[in-house]
C-alpha cells in the first residue's frame, strides 16, 4: 500500500509595510512548492530550500495523504534546526483523506524547520536562509599607487540597494559618489554592484564593505584593498636581470677562455665532410639510405 | 623519407657540449610553448580591471601563440643568417621587454600588441633555433635530445603555474608581469649556452644552377670532388633565387613534407581543446575545483614523463628507421584514447583518462619535430620549421574557439572529445597510409635511379677513356710538330 505524503509551503503576505517600489518584478511574494514524498522515501528527509528575501510572514504547511486505515488524527510536532519546538505537538485532523499541519513563522527567525509524523517518521526539512554573497574573494586585491581598482560584490538575488562603505578602525564610512565623483564610481546592475577607485594612493588601503540591503536585514562581504608603491616588485625584478646578467657574462666569458687554447684546433675539423658516412650508427641497414646519398650527390 | 643526415658537412657531436644545448633548448622550448597557458591566472582580475569579457582577455593568449607560430619563417631566415644564439638572446629579450611594458598598460590594445605581438615573436625566436640547434648537435641520439627537449613544456607550465599564483597573490597582476619580464629574461641565458657548432659549410658554387639542371651527369661527376654542400644557397639571380637564399621554399614540392602537414593540420585542430576544457569538464562532473587543477598537474607529469621516454625509445634501432610510422601510431593512439575516454567516469575514471591523455600527448609532442628533421635533414630543417609553423598557426589559432563554440551548441563536453578524438584518429592513419604510400614510391624512384647511375657511370667511363685517348693522340701530334719544327 502506497502513502504518499504531499507536503505544501506557502508563502503568504501578512502587511506589506514597505510600497516596494525599488523591488523587481522577481520578488512575487506568493510562492508555492509541492513536494511529494513516496513509501521509498519514508525514511529519507525531503530538503525544500527557499530564500527569505522580504519582510513577510512565512506560513510552512505540511500536507500528509493516503495515509493507511485512515485514522481520523494523526499527530506531529515541529523541529528548528534539529530540536523540537515545544509546545508544537499538534494534533491535525483528517480533511478530506489530508492531514494539514501549519506552523507560522516570524521572519526574523528563520532557520531550518521540519515538520514530522510520528505515524510514519515521514519528515519534511524547510531549510529557510537569507542570501549570501557569491564569488566571496578571501585573498586581497593588490593594486599600484596612481592605478584603478575595481571591486565587485554578486549576489545570487536582487536587493533593493547596495552601499559601499570603507572600514575606518570598527566603523564604516559610506562612500559618497556625488562628494568626490573624481575618486569613485559606483556601478549597480541587479545583482552585481562594482566600485572603481580611481588615483590610488596609500589612504585608500584598508577594508572595503559591500551592502546589499533586503527587507529582513542587508547582507555584507568584506574586500581587502592593499596598494603598493611600484618599488616593492621592482626589487626582485632588479635581482632576477643582475642574476641574468651575471650568469650570462660568466658563460660567455667560460667559452672565450676555453677557445683560446683550443683555436689552432678548430680548423681541422672542416675537412670531417668525406668522413659522413661512416658515422651513422643507426640503422645503416636501412638500404635506401645509400640511395639517398647517391641522390643528394645528383641534385 | 629516411633520415638524410648526410647533409651535414661534420660529425655530430651526439653528446658533450650537446646536452648543456639540450638543457638550453628545454628551458626555451618550455618558456615558447607553457607561458601563454600559464598567463591565464591573471585574466579575471584583467577583465575586471579594463571592463572587458572573459573572450576578449583570451585573445591575449591566443594572440601569443599564433604569433609563436607566424614568427617561424621570420625567426628561420634569422638562424640561417645568424646562427641560433644571437636569435635567441634577442627572443629573451623581447619577450622580457615586452612583459616589462606592458605592466604599464592602460588598455586592453596595450596588452594584445605587448604581449601577443612582441612576446609572441620573441617566443618564436626561442623556439625554432632550439630545435634547429638540437639538430646540428646530435645525430644518432637525436630523438632522446628532441624528446628531453619538449619535456621542457610541461616542466616549466608545472612551475609556473604555480609561481604565477605566488606573483598574484603578493604582487597583483601588474608587479607580477615586472617580475615575469625579469624570469624570462632566462631565456637569454638558456641562448648564452647554445654555442655554435664551429664548422661553417663552405659555400663554393663552381657553376650556376641553371648548368646544374641541363646537364645533371657533368654537375655529378664535378660534385664528387668538390665540396658543395648545399643545395639551397644560389647565386641570387631574380626574385626567387634571392627568397631562396634567405629561405628553402623548394621544400613544397617534398611529397613527404606535404602528407605530414596535412597530417598535422588536421591533428592540430584537435589537440588542443581537450587540454583547454579539461578543468571546465571536471567540474561539470561535479568535481571541485582543486580537484580538478590537479587534473592539470597529472597531465603535465604524465606528458613529462612520455616525452622522455619516448626519446629513448624512438632511438633504438628498431623503431628510429620507422619513426614515420611510429608518429602516426601515437596520433592514433591519442584519438583513441580520447574517443574512448569519455566514456569513463568518477573520479577514478577521469584521472586514468588523464594519464592516458597526457602519455599519448607527450609521445606525440616528443615525435612532432623530430618526425620533421627525420624528413627533411637537419640542414633544411631551419627553414622548413618556420614555414611549418607559420601554415599550423591557423588550426592552433581557431581550434579553441571552435569547440568552444561546439560546447555553447551543444551543452556538453563530450562533443569535444568525440571530435577531436575523430580527428586526431583520421590524422594518424592518414599519415599511417600516406608514408606508407610514400615510401613505396620512393623505394621505386630509387630502384629506377640506380639503374640509371649504373648506365650512365658505365657511360662516363666510356667517354672517359675515349677523351684520354684523344687527348693522347693530340699530344703526341703536337709533340711531332714541335719536334718536326
Amino acid at each position: 500500500m502506497a502513502y504518499i505524503i504531499h507536503c505544501i509551503l506557502l508563502l503568504l503576505y501578512c502587511d506589506t509595510i514597505h510600497s516596494e517600489a525599488t523591488s523587481s518584478p522577481e520578488s512575487n511574494p506568493v510562492i508555492t512548492i509541492r513536494k511529494a514524498l513516496s513509501r521509498g522515501e519514508s525514511h529519507v528527509k525531503v530538503v525544500e530550500e527557499s530564500a527569505v528575501l522580504s519582510l513577510q510572514t512565512i506560513e510552512l504547511l505540511c500536507n500528509l495523504t493516503d495515509i493507511p486505515n485512515n485514522p481520523p488524527s494523526v499527530t506531529g510536532y515541529w523541529t528548528k534546526d534539529g530540536q523540537e519546538i515545544e509546545n508544537s505537538k499538534e494534533t491535525v485532523n483528517r480533511n478530506d483523506d489530508q492531514y494539514i499541519f501549519k506552523r507560522t513563522i516570524p521572519v526574523t527567525d528563520v532557520g531550518n524547520y521540519s515538520c514530522v509524523f510520528r505515524e510514519n517518521d515521514a519528515q519534511v526539512t524547510f531549510v529557510l536562509d537569507v542570501p549570501v554573497m557569491k564569488d566571496k574573494r578571501d585573498k586581497p586585491i593588490v593594486t599600484y599607487i596612481g592605478d584603478t581598482v575595481v571591486l565587485k560584490c554578486n549576489l545570487k538575488h536582487i536587493p533593493k540597494t547596495w552601499n559601499w562603505y570603507k572600514a575606518n578602525n570598527t566603523e564604516k564610512d559610506l562612500i559618497n559618489v556625488t562628494a568626490s565623483p573624481l575618486k569613485y564610481k559606483i556601478m549597480i546592475h541587479k545583482n552585481v554592484t562594482k566600485l572603481s577607485v580611481l588615483n590610488l594612493t596609500e589612504a585608500d588601503a584598508g577594508m572595503y564593505i559591500c551592502s546589499g540591503e533586503f527587507d529582513i536585514r542587508a547582507i555584507e562581504s568584506q574586500l581587502e584593498l592593499r596598494v603598493l608603491s611600484f618599488l616593492e616588485p621592482l626589487k626582485p625584478f632588479l635581482v632576477i636581470v643582475v642574476e641574468v646578467i651575471v650568469l650570462v657574462t660568466l658563460i660567455l666569458l667560460c667559452e672565450k677562455c676555453k677557445k683560446r687554447p683550443d683555436h689552432d684546433t678548430a680548423t681541422t675539423e672542416n675537412d670531417v665532410y668525406t668522413e659522413q658516412t661512416s658515422k651513422l650508427t643507426h640503422s645503416d641497414s636501412n638500404g635506401m639510405e645509400t640511395a639517398t646519398r647517391q641522390r643528394k650527390l645528383e641534385q | 623519407m629516411p633520415p638524410a643526415v648526410t647533409d651535414l658537412e661534420y660529425t655530430p657531436p651526439d653528446g658533450g657540449w650537446g646536452w648543456v644545448v639540450v638543457f638550453a633548448s628545454f628551458i626555451s622550448i618550455g618558456f615558447a610553448f607553457s607561458f601563454p597557458k600559464s598567463l591565464t591566472i591573471y585574466f579575471k582580475e584583467i577583465q575586471e580591471h579594463f571592463g572587458i569579457s572573459y573572450s576578449e582577455i583570451a585573445w591575449v593568449s591566443s594572440i601569443m601563440m599564433a604569433t609563436t607560430y607566424a614568427g617561424g619563417p621570420v625567426s628561420s631566415v634569422l638562424v640561417n643568417r645568424y646562427g641560433s644564439r644571437p636569435v635567441v638572446m634577442i627572443g629573451g629579450l623581447m619577450v622580457g621587454a615586452a612583459m616589462i611594458t606592458s605592466s604599464f598598460a592602460n588598455s586592453v590594445m596595450h596588452l594584445f600588441i605587448c604581449v601577443g605581438v612582441i612576446g609572441g615573436f620573441g617566443l618564436a625566436f626561442n623556439l625554432q633555433p632550439s630545435l634547429t640547434i638540437t639538430a646540428k648537435y646530435f645525430s644518432s641520439k637525436r630523438p632522446i635530445a628532441n624528446g628531453l627537449a619538449m619535456a621542457g613544456s610541461p616542466v616549466l607550465l608545472s612551475v609556473l603555474a604555480p609561481l604565477n599564483q605566488f606573483l598574484f597573490d603578493n604582487f597583483g597582476w601588474r608587479g607580477s608581469f615586472l617580475i615575469l619580464g625579469g624570469v624570462l629574461l632566462h631565456c637569454c641565458v638558456a641562448g648564452s649556452l647554445m654555442r655554435p657548432i664551429k664548422i661553417k659549410p663552405s659555400v663554393k658554387k663552381p657553376t650556376p644552377p641553371s648548368v646544374t639542371e641541363v646537364n645533371p651527369t657533368h654537375q655529378s661527376v664535378t660534385e664528387v670532388d668538390v665540396n658543395n654542400p648545399t643545395a639551397e644557397t644560389v647565386n641570387g639571380k631574380g626574385c626567387v633565387e634571392k627568397v631562396n637564399r634567405f629561405i628553402d621554399l623548394s621544400i613544397f614540392k617534398h611529397r613527404g613534407l606535404l602528407i605530414y602537414l596535412v597530417g598535422n593540420i588536421v591533428m592540430l585542430f584537435g589537440v588542443f581543446a581537450p587540454i583547454v576544457f579539461l578543468v571546465p569538464y571536471a567540474e561539470q562532473h561535479g568535481i571541485d575545483e582543486h580537484d580538478a587543477a590537479l587534473l592539470l598537474s597529472v597531465l603535465a607529469l604524465a606528458d613529462t614523463v612520455a616525452c622522455t621516454g619516448t626519446g629513448f625509445i624512438a632511438s633504438t634501432g628498431w623503431i628510429r628507421p620507422n619513426i614515420q610510422y611510429f608518429y602516426s601510431f601515437a596520433v592514433s593512439c591519442c584519438g583513441v584514447c580520447l574517443l574512448t575516454g569519455s566514456l569513463l567516469t568518477g573520479y577514478v575514471g577521469l584521472v586514468v583518462y588523464t594519464v592516458m591523455f597526457g602519455l599519448t600527448y607527450g609521445i606525440v609532442s616528443a615525435l612532432k619535430f623530430e618526425v620533421l628533421m627525420d624528413l627533411v635533414g637537419p640542414h633544411k630543417f631551419s627553414s622548413t620549421v618556420g614555414l611549418v609553423t607559420v601554415i599550423e598557426c591557423i588550426p592552433v589559432l581557431l581550434g579553441p574557439p571552435i569547440f568552444g563554440l561546439l560546447v555553447d551548441i551543444f551543452e556538453d563536453y563530450k562533443c569535444i572529445h568525440f571530435t577531436s578524438g575523430g580527428m586526431m584518429l583520421t590524422s594518424g592513419v592518414f599519415l599511417f597510409i600516406m608514408n606508407y604510400y610514400n615510401y613505396r614510391q620512393l623505394e621505386n624512384k630509387e630502384k629506377g635511379s640506380r639503374r640509371e647511375l649504373q648506365i650512365n657511370s658505365a657511360d662516363k667511363i666510356a667517354a672517359r677513356e675515349e677523351a684520354n685517348d684523344k687527348e693522347a693522340a693530340v699530344n703526341m701530334r703536337s709533340e711531332d710538330v714541335t719536334y718536326s719544327a
